[in-house]
């Protein structure tokens, strides 16, 4: 099976930071319609940051996948909080605010990433790019998702619906799991990267459903779509999951039997 | 941009200071991962994220009832709250643990590090099983996570002590401070709780294992550089340096 095209890493970073910002951005416009494209755009941050997680943990973390995807969120919430809101103190740049988030978040995980590689001398080859790429990932997984909650991406209009409340908490931890989840869940010699692209795709819409129920809350109208929109997305992606499990687990049955001297 | 203001200087230097602390605290806990889970390495069955991370939010969440209650509440006696309620988590995770590894599946409790057991003098090597890195949670490895989960503790009840006065007088999030500044805080602490595990390679006894010393050094000046740029983001965040 080594034939297998994969997508390549800079295409799926690609993906995930024009699909997050364009789904952040424009998720403000047109409410109640467009709320719910914040968390569009959180899955694909989703789906890079899972395959991100993917070449990392490869390596063997000795800590186990879900650390990995603990430290994105931590770097992505503080990231995040800083993006917003140092905004607001320059009056008219407050449309820069997930964007300075995204390179905040960046450089937090730039510099994570390094003393990882050359302090703590953890020998992965590939830890400072992807530590890089998973905080980035991990600020528009929170950004995207608390907005489709608040509806825009105004500091304070976010403290007051995501933050007061405590969706945060569900923000974050749910986020997290959609992003540690797909290889901790696919991991092993078997694995492949269609299956858990698909993975990180249903648990992005069962993020997006769970975010669907807090913004009945907050929005009203718009948490319906969210939410909605979040089951149909997850039942499409988990079907197509399932599907490419019945491919995989063919081909593992049909490596032939044990040979028999051993016994 | 006006002058630096000395106590900003001073939160920035308190919230790297109790990054560092959480840091610290991880290598205290006596973690085995997924070897310990089957009895064969001391220690409590599970990552070491997840015990600083549950022992240090509980703590979060005691040093932050303290603050709510008693608003005029000194530094010492928020950290002191944040210490005891973690301190109580962990004792109780180590103590129902012991309770399954005793009597459940059955192991005397030893330790693969040490011949003898600093407070108890009980020899450890004895009683490890063959093949195993010894198991159960010794004496020892129980006094090393209380004195972690103590740190822990009080780290994620300074940088919330910090956070939320410097967030209460900030125009823009004011009475959120709590909310806010809990949150930054879980922030910070998944940070340098992850930091710590990678460093110690997922398992480690508590102080008296080697690896304490080997790798405590490193991960500390690391926890303390990266808390200390979490720290200038969180004075940002309640524009305090604008």
């Amino acid at each position: 099976m080594s034939d297998i095209k994969e997508i390549s890493p800079n295409n799926l970073a690609l993906f995930g930071i024009i699909g997050g910002l364009v789904g952040i951005y424009v998720s403000p416009l047109f409410p109640p319609y467009t709320p719910t494209l914040g968390a569009l755009g959180a899955i694909c941050a989703v789906i890079w940051s899972a395959e991100a997680v993917r070449r990392v943990a490869k390596y063997g973390l000795g800590t186990g996948v879900p650390s990995i995807g603990q430290i994105a969120m931590g770097m992505g919430i503080v990231a995040a909080m800083f993006g917003l809101a140092i905004v607001t103190a320059f009056p008219g740049a407050t449309m820069a605010g997930p964007v300075v988030a995204l390179i905040t978040a960046s450089v937090i995980g730039f510099i994570i990433g390094w003393f990882a590689q050359n302090v703590i001398k953890m020998k992965i080859p590939v830890m400072i790019r992807c530590m890089t790429e998973i905080a980035a990932a991990g600020s528009l997984v929170i950004i995207g998702f608390s907005v489709a909650v608040a509806g825009n991406f105004e500091f304070s209009n976010i403290i007051a619906m995501v933050f007061d409340n405590g969706v945060m908490l569900a923000v974050f931890w749910v986020g997290a799991m959609a992003m540690l989840h797909p290889f901790n869940a696919c991991l092993g010699p078997d694995e492949r990267q269609k299956r858990l692209l698909y993975l990180a795709g249903s648990t992005g819409a069962i993020t997006m459903a769970i975010m669907g129920i807090a913004a009945i809350m907050t929005l009203g109208t718009s948490g319906v779509i969210t939410l909605i929109l979040g089951i149909i997305l997850w039942l499409i992606f988990y079907k197509k999951f399932w599907d490419e499990v019945y491919k995989d687990s063919a081909a593992v049955v049909g490596t032939g039997l044990i040979p028999k001297t051993e016994a | 941009m006006v002058a630096l203001d000395p106590t900003l200087i001073m939160n920035v230097l308190l919230i790297a200071i109790s990054g560092t602390l959480v840091c610290i605290a991880v290598h205290f806990i006596p973690v085995g991962g997924a070897p310990a889970a089957m009895a064969q390495a001391t220690g409590i069955g599970t990552g070491t994220v997840e015990l600083a991370a549950g022992s240090g939010l509980v703590g979060l969440i005691t040093a932050s009832y303290m603050y709510a209650n008693e608003p005029a509440a000194s530094m010492a006696l928020v950290l002191a709250a944040g210490a005891m309620g973690s301190m109580i988590m962990i004792a109780s995770t180590m103590f129902a643990g012991s309770l399954i590894y005793a009597y459940g599946v059955g192991v005397p409790f030893a330790s693969a590090q040490i011949k003898k057991d600093p407070f108890t003098g009980a020899r450890q090597d004895l009683y490890m099983s063959k093949g195993t890195q010894g198991q159960g949670l010794p004496t020892v490895c129980f006094v090393s996570g209380i004195i972690g989960a103590a740190l822990g503790g009080a780290g994620g009840g300074l940088i919330y002590f910090v956070l939320v006065q410097l967030y209460s007088q900030s125009a823009l999030i004011g009475t959120s401070a709590a909310a806010v500044a809990g949150v930054f805080t879980m922030g910070v602490f998944y940070v340098n709780a992850v930091i710590p595990s990678y460093g110690v390679g997922g398992t480690i006894e508590g102080f008296h294992d080697p690896k304490f010393r080997r790798v405590l050094p490193k991960d500390a000046v690391t926890s303390f550089i990266v808390s200390l740029i979490c720290g200038v983001v969180a004075v940002f965040i309640g524009g305090g340096l604008l």
